[in-house]
C-alpha cells in the first residue's frame, strides 16, 4: 500500500528536524516556481540561480522556526525568496531603476497564468483560487499589485515607470490588497 | 489622511517590498505598538506571497541540489539536533538528564573535531604521481613553470590547512574546558532551584562565525524573567549590540528581553525580564541588531532555541 503524500507544511517541519529526504522533496516540489519567480524578479539567469541556491540553504536554517499555524509553507517560502531577491537588486542598485523597460509589457501574473504553458497552475486548486480573487480587482489595481509583485521596485520607481501619480499607487495598492486578502479569505 | 488609513498603506507597500528605508523603520516602530497593525501586516504579507502560486513554474539547473549541499558543507550549515530545551520541576532527574545531554553533545562536538583534523592532516600529505608522462625539450619549460606555479600554490594550501589544524587542536582543547564548565554551571543551577518552575534552554548556532558559540539561558516562567549566559561569542561591530528575543506562541513577533552585552573574550551573563508579558513554554533567540536594541528584530537570527 502506498503511503499518502506528504503535504508541504509536513515535509518542512521535518526538514527543521533535520531530515535530508524532506528537504530533498521540498525542493523538487517547490524550487520550479521560486525560480520563476526569481527569473522574473532579476532577469538575470546566473542571478536566479545564486539566489535560489542561497534561498535553499536559508530555508534549511530557517525550517525549525515554520509554524504552521501562522502561514502556509509556501508563502512562507516566498516570503523567504522574495525577501533575498530584494536584498540583491539593492545590493546591485536595481531597486530605484527599471532595469528594461520593454519588461513592463511583460509583467503580469495573468497573462502567464493564462498562456496555457503553465499546467501546474490549472492543477493546483489554491492558485485558482488566488487566480479568481486576483481577476476580482478593477484592473488598475490587479495590474499594479502584479507588477510591483514581480519587479521588487519601490513606489517611486514605480509610480514613474509607469507614469502614475505616486497617490494614485499607494492608493491602489493599499485597496487592492485589503480587497484581495478579504476575496482570499472567503469574504465578498 | 489619518493615521490608520497611512499604516495600512504602508503595511501593503511592505507586502510587496515596496518601501524606501525611512518608511520602513516608521512602519516597524507602528508595528511594535500596534497589535492590530501587527496582525494586518502579518495578513497582507501572506496574501502577497499567495501571488506566488500564479507564477509559471520553470526548471532550475539540473546540478542545483548538488549546489546547494555544496554550500552547506562549504559555509558549515549543518542539521538539526543540537538543541534542546526541557523544564525542570522539583524532580532531580531532570537536571541529571539534563547533563547527560550536554555531555553526549560536547562528546560529538569533540568527535567531529578529531575526523576534520584528520582529514585536513591527509589533505597535506604529498601527492605521489608515478604515471608522469614524458615530454619534449620544447614543452619542458612551460611545464617547469606550470609546476612551478602547483607547487606554490599547494604550499600556501598547505600552510592555509596547517593553520586550521591548530585552530581546530586549540578548539579541541576548549570544547573539554567547556565541558568541565557546563558540568559546573549545571552544578550550580541546581542550588538556583527554586519553588517555581525552571525552564532551561541551550541555544546553538547553524552559521559558521557561532559554531563554537555557547547560550544558555534559564528562564522562570512564574516570574517570567530569566539569566543568559554567552560564551565564545563573536565580536558586534560598534553601532550593533547582541539581543535577546522571546518567543512566545501566542504573539504574532519574538518579545524583545533587552540587549545582552559580552566582554572582550565573547562572555556574558545578563538578567533579562521581556518587555511583554510571556505566556506557555517560551522559546529563545539571538540576534545582531543597532546599537541599544530595537522593538522589532531586523536581523538574521543567529542562535535559536528549540
Amino acid at each position: 500500500m502506498s503511503q499518502p503524500e506528504l503535504s508541504e507544511e509536513d515535509l518542512l517541519q521535518r526538514a527543521g528536524r533535520g531530515d535530508a529526504r524532506a528537504f530533498d522533496q521540498l525542493y523538487d516540489r517547490m524550487a520550479p516556481r521560486l525560480f520563476g519567480l526569481l527569473r522574473q524578479m532579476l532577469h538575470d539567469e546566473r542571478e536566479a540561480e545564486d539566489i535560489l541556491q542561497d534561498g535553499f540553504v536559508l530555508m534549511w536554517e530557517r525550517a525549525s522556526t515554520f509554524d504552521p499555524d501562522r502561514s502556509r509553507a509556501f508563502t512562507w517560502a516566498v516570503m523567504l525568496f522574495r525577501h533575498k531577491a530584494i536584498d540583491r537588486m539593492r545590493m546591485l542598485g536595481r531597486r530605484n531603476r527599471l532595469v528594461d523597460s520593454a519588461i513592463l509589457e511583460q509583467t503580469t501574473l495573468a497573462d502567464s497564468a493564462y498562456s496555457g504553458v503553465d499546467d501546474e497552475v490549472q492543477s493546483n486548486e489554491r492558485g485558482l483560487v488566488v487566480r479568481e480573487a486576483l481577476n476580482e480587482l478593477p484592473k488598475d489595481q490587479r495590474q499594479l499589485i502584479e507588477f510591483a509583485f514581480l519587479k521588487g521596485l519601490t513606489h517611486h520607481v514605480i509610480a514613474e515607470s509607469l507614469g502614475i501619480p505616486l497617490g494614485t499607487v499607494k492608493t491602489n495598492i493599499r485597496r487592492g490588497l485589503l480587497r484581495l486578502r478579504d476575496l482570499l479569505k472567503g469574504g465578498a | 489622511m489619518m493615521d490608520e488609513e497611512r499604516f495600512e498603506e504602508l503595511a501593503a507597500m511592505n507586502a510587496l517590498g515596496m518601501l524606501e528605508n525611512d518608511e520602513k523603520r516608521s512602519l516597524d516602530g507602528a508595528i511594535a505598538r500596534d497589535k492590530e497593525l501587527r496582525a494586518l501586516s502579518l495578513e497582507l504579507d501572506q496574501t502577497t506571497a499567495e501571488l506566488g502560486r500564479l507564477i509559471v513554474p520553470m526548471e532550475p539547473p539540473a546540478n542545483m541540489k548538488k549546489r546547494i549541499r555544496a554550500k552547506m558543507r562549504a559555509t558549515g550549515v549543518r542539521g538539526v539536533g543540537v538543541s534542546r530545551g526541557f523544564v525542570i520541576g522539583g524532580i532531580g532527574w531532570a537536571l541529571a538528564a539534563s547533563f547527560a545531554v550536554a555531555s553526549v553533545w560536547l562528546w560529538q562536538e569533540r568527535a567531529g573535531m578529531t575526523q576534520q583534523l584528520a582529514a585536513a592532516s591527509r589533505a597535506i600529505a604529498p601527492v605521489h604521481n608515478p604515471a608522469a608522462p614524458a615530454v619534449d625539450d620544447g614543452k619542458t619549460r612551460t611545464l617547469e613553470e606550470e609546476l612551478k606555479k602547483r607547487r606554490d600554490e599547494f604550499e600556501a594550501q598547505k600552510q592555509a590547512l596547517a593553520a586550521e589544524i591548530e585552530s581546530l587542536r586549540k578548539g579541541e582543547a576548549d570544547a573539554k574546558t567547556q565541558s568541565a564548565k557546563l558540568t559546573a554551571e549545571v552544578a550550580a543551577l541546581k542550588h538556583q532551584e527554586q519553588e517555581s518552575q525552571l525552564q532551561i534552554t541551550t541555544l546553538q548556532s547553524k552559521v559558521w562565525e557561532y559554531r563554537r558559540s555557547e547560550m544558555l539561558v534559564v528562564w522562570d516562567q512564574k516570574r517570567s524573567q530569566g539569566v543568559v549566559m554567552l560564551d565564545k561569542m563573536p565580536k558586534v561591530d560598534s553601532d550593533k549590540d547582541y539581543q535577546l528575543w522571546v518567543v512566545d506562541p501566542a504573539k504574532p513577533d519574538p518579545v524583545s528581553a533587552g540587549v545582552v552585552t559580552v566582554d572582550s573574550k565573547g562572555s556574558g551573563k545578563t538578567s533579562f525580564k521581556p518587555v511583554e508579558a510571556v505566556s506557555g513554554e517560551a522559546k529563545f533567540a539571538l540576534s545582531v541588531e543597532k546599537k541599544g536594541g530595537v522593538p522589532k528584530s531586523e536581523g538574521k537570527l543567529l542562535m535559536v532555541g528549540p
